[in-house]
């Protein structure tokens, strides 16, 4: 059975060399996730047990149970004890974070949250709000940096930051505001916190820090439905959004889930754009959720337009589409529910099941969103309500 | 597309023109719809059309109305009429379910659409038919010297989301009966048969079908629902929370609005049922509810309360469930899932194994070549969200404690469905009544509920019916 600790700290160092070509030795590293999580994460061992799935005979990390995203929201799936947790990222049931796609408006079941305090007293998980107990921060901002410094630093000299979402300071167990603030720390010159002291964004302290030095471009970032909400205040006040300097860039996350209105990611970038006075190829969208470590990133800026609507992962992040009624593999180009395999998640999980829906293909994935205005097929609570979590049930 | 080609899914009043832009074509399921391209202006125009159109349709005799929609309604039962043909190809073609299911989904719907039963729902509603055709003296009520008559909608704007074929049919039947034009936005899955309705009521009579409209557009549009339900004084809403208060919105103030929003149901099988006499049935009833329109029904359980105690525990209930599951499958096929169903069936199985593997008490049943699913959840609290035929079996000590768990979901609660409560039955429809059910009936009523239920809490005619009353102008005022 692999140590856990000696694994993280060879990821580690494996994520913070920025190489992020393609991993010849992920299925190795796969495995050895899976053994280290069958022998020291108790709920995920006995699911294993229950399929008869062992190190000993799993020949293919593919093999590897799938831990469906909701199990998040019921149980701490931990490699060792709860108190072995440096953080506990708390998905929130506001703040998604899914993306709205080029087809579509909302996307479910990502979300990223905002937060609580460090795992240093674990209680029962909370009900209706997933959270993630993180082993090892610095495996996660190791695993983080490579993919936003590429895909949306690349190039830029030290930017200053704008961020819509609240500080780690402020939102401590949110796992975006972990990852926005590491990103800040690594590759600008100053961020500013744009953000009220109950946590929305402050629309008037944007304006003002982007009118505090009009020269040096800045990154901006935020949740989609904070720049829609903006924009739309901005357009009802007839004022105007604060043009952002030369080269400046855009980083969006989240989609609309519950929110009372959807906007298609194209029709959203369009907006930012004309808002504040960048091309749309300055825009990306990141994708990720709490329950995985790993995020993707549009690559805009590599690829110009093109890029909009694919999401490239890191190369320990591996993504397929299964058959959403037999979960088979459908290898690429084909739309199924989408399933990860995330070695930063090697303190918990990496196989998970999400309700997401996609396509895998050579260059990245493609995320399928809701058709517009589709609504669940019925007229019970069924799907909303299997999606979005039942407060008090136990399943 | 079984040979059949497109749909066009759209029917209109004599002298209205299709809009300027091309309709535009959904797949839906296997079959593809096409649907106008609407907008604004020419939603105006049509509604202004509908409102002038009841002007003759307050003309009929509401009972020649309740014999007109019924021999309509009838159509949809004759095995030889092309209508119900095409009803059945393509409905199953584009709501999803199976041709099986929509049969009897058919079968049921319809027979609520004839001449007879329409009688009752009119007289249940209002006392008396004729009310909609005159004043009349308010007989039998203790109010003296009284004279009412009822009134319905100028126009009345209906938006159905969902997929429950049947629903957009019905919904458009309710306004008629009362003299009440209407404009029906159908769900997408529920297209065809509220369209073919009212193509057929075209042909059994020209001048009713003339005040009704169907016309698709895609959910969410809103400046086509403003314009829609601008002309309306009567809205009605059917869908998640989220559209009816999107609709709600947009309702002018003095327009009469009502919402069908989000419902969920329940089952409680006491231990009456549980007797090895009886347990198969019970079982058999329970898939059946579950089973019909593949658990998409607001009066679709999705949990099952089973008490303790009795012959068969509420773990051996949840096998035998299951058993009685796999025989609907070869009955009554489920039907297709899309991919976010299906992943949210994915969700709850695979958390239920591992709930079952930490050895919490959850047993999972399942097979593996279809969808249903049952859960055993020790866990007695109420868990609302079933898709595809996923039901949660939960102990309860005594069954008589099952309101109390529901407490939380009260301004959801639709139906309880009960069976074997023997001597607590008085106790416990008192306690359902309060927590918030406003329908309680044996498994097997639940899936089907006759046209003159009180939908959510009152008579379905109630939302478009404006009453009139007249006192102390009698012969000697006058």
């Amino acid at each position: 059975m692999r140590d856990f600790e000696e694994l993280a700290a060879r990821l580690a160092a494996r994520f913070s060399s920025g190489d992020l070509n393609s991993w010849p030795d992920f299925d190795e590293r796969a495995f050895e996730a899976f053994s280290v999580q069958y022998g020291e994460n108790a709920p995920y061992r006995a699911l294993c047990d229950a399929r008869g799935i062992r190190p000993e005979n799993l020949d293919d990390w593919r093999d590897a149970p799938l831990v469906p995203a909701t199990a998040f929201k019921h149980m701490d799936l931990i490699v060792g004890r709860l108190s072995d947790a440096e953080a506990v990222f708390v998905t929130s049931g506001t703040t998604s974070r899914g993306v709205a796609t080029r087809s579509a408006g909302p996307q479910d079941a990502t979300d990223h949250g905002a937060g609580t305090r460090p795992a240093t007293k674990v209680a029962n998980p909370s009900r209706g709000r997933g959270r993630h107990l993180v082993r090892d921060l610095d495996l996660y901002r190791a695993s983080l940096r490579p993919s936003i410094g590429r895909f949306l630093f690349a190039g830029l000299e030290r930017p200053r930051m704008l961020s819509l979402i609240p500080s780690a300071d402020q939102a401590v167990d949110s796992s975006l505001s972990f990852m926005v603030q590491t990103a800040a720390r690594e590759f600008c010159s100053s961020v500013v916190w744009a953000v009220g002291s109950d946590g929305s964004p402050d629309p008037d302290e944007l304006t003002r820090a982007v009118a505090a030095d009009r020269d040096t471009p800045v990154v901006l970032v935020g949740t989609a439905f904070a720049f829609v909400h903006f924009i739309d205040r901005w357009e009802s006040e007839r004022s105007v959004a604060p043009r952002l300097p030369e080269g400046s860039r855009v980083m969006e996350t989240g989609g609309f889930k519950g929110r009372s209105r959807t906007v298609t990611r194209d029709d959203l970038h369009e907006a930012i754009a004309l808002a504040f006075g960048i091309p749309t190829d300055h825009i990306v969208n990141e994708y990720g959720m709490t329950e995985l470590l790993s995020q993707l990133y549009e690559p805009t800026i590599e690829w110009g337009d093109a890029g909009g609507g694919v999401h490239v992962p890191p190369p320990w992040l591996a993504v397929r589409a299964l058959d959403p009624l037999t979960l088979d593999d459908l290898g690429l180009d084909r739309d199924g529910l989408l399933a990860f395999y995330d070695l930063a998640n090697v303190g918990s999980v990496s196989a998970i099941l999400t309700q997401d829906v996609g396509s895998v293909g050579e260059d990245g994935i493609r995320l399928v969103g809701r058709s517009p205005g589709a609504e669940p097929r019925g007229c019970s609570l069924a799907l909303d309500a299997l999606l979005s979590a039942t407060g008090a049930s136990g399943l | 597309m079984n040979g059949r080609g497109s749909f066009e899914a759209w029917a209109l009043p004599a002298g209205v023109a299709v809009p300027a832009g091309l309709p535009e074509t959904i797949s839906v399921g296997d079959s593809a719809l096409r649907f106008l391209s609407v907008d604004a202006p020419w939603v105006e125009g049509l509604c202004t059309r509908l409102k002038e159109n009841g002007e003759a349709l307050r003309r009929f005799e509401s009972d020649r109305l309740a014999r007109i929609l019924g021999a309509v309604g009838s159509r949809f039962l004759d095995p030889n009429d092309p209508v119900r043909r095409e009803a059945l190809e393509r409905v199953s073609a584009t709501s999803g379910l199976s041709p099986q299911m929509c049969r009897v989904v058919l079968d049921r719907m319809a027979a609520d659409w004839c001449t007879e039963r329409l009688r009752v729902l009119v007289a249940d509603a209002l006392g008396n038919a004729t009310y909609l055709d005159r004043f009349r003296a308010d007989t039998g009520s203790p109010v003296p010297g009284r004279r009412l008559r009822a009134m319905g909608p100028k126009l009345s704007v209906q938006v159905v989301a969902g997929s429950v074929p049947g629903v957009g049919a019905t919904a458009m039947i309710r306004s008629l009966l009362v003299k009440g034009p209407t404009l029906i936005k159908p769900g997408l899955g529920d297209v065809v048969l509220t369209t073919l309705f009212a193509q057929a009521l075209r042909e059994e009579s020209p001048t009713v079908a003339d005040a009704v409209a169907v016309v698709y557009w895609p959910g969410g549009d809103e400046v086509t629902e403003r314009a829609a339900v601008a002309f309306a004084d009567v809205v009605v809403a059917y869908g998640s929370d989220a559209t009816v208060d999107s609709i709600r919105t947009l309702a002018p103030v003095t327009a009469r609005f009502h919402a069908y929003h989000h419902r969920i149901s329940v089952g409680l099988v006491g231990r009456g049922a549980l007797r090895e006499a009886r347990v198969s049935r019970t079982c058999a009833d329970v898939a059946h509810a579950v089973a019909f329109f593949d658990q998409r029904g607001c009066v679709s359980p999705s949990v099952i309360y089973v008490e303790d105690g009795g012959e068969v525990s509420p773990a051996d209930f949840a096998r035998r469930l299951a058993g009685a599951f796999s025989a609907v499958e070869r009955e009554l096929p489920s039907g297709a899932l899309d991919a976010r169903e299906a992943g949210a069936v994915h969700q709850a199985r695979a958390l239920s194994d591992m709930m079952a593997a930490t050895g919490n008490g959850v047993e999972v049943h399942r097979e593996e070549s279809a969808l249903w699913t049952v859960i055993f959840d020790p866990s007695a609290a109420f868990a609302p969200g079933g898709v595809g035929r996923l039901v949660r079996v939960k102990p309860v000590h005594d069954i008589r404690s099952a309101p109390g768990l529901l407490g939380a979901f009260g301004a959801h609660l639709q139906t309880a469905a009960a069976t074997g409560i023997g001597a607590c039955a008085d106790e416990l429809l008192e306690a359902l009544a309060t927590v918030g059910v406003s329908r309680i009936v044996p498994f097997t009523d639940m899936a089907f509920p006759p046209p003159w239920w009180k939908h959510d809490g009152q008579s379905p005619l109630a939302p478009f019916v404006r009453w009139v009353e007249t006192t102390g102008l009698g012969d000697e005022a006058l």
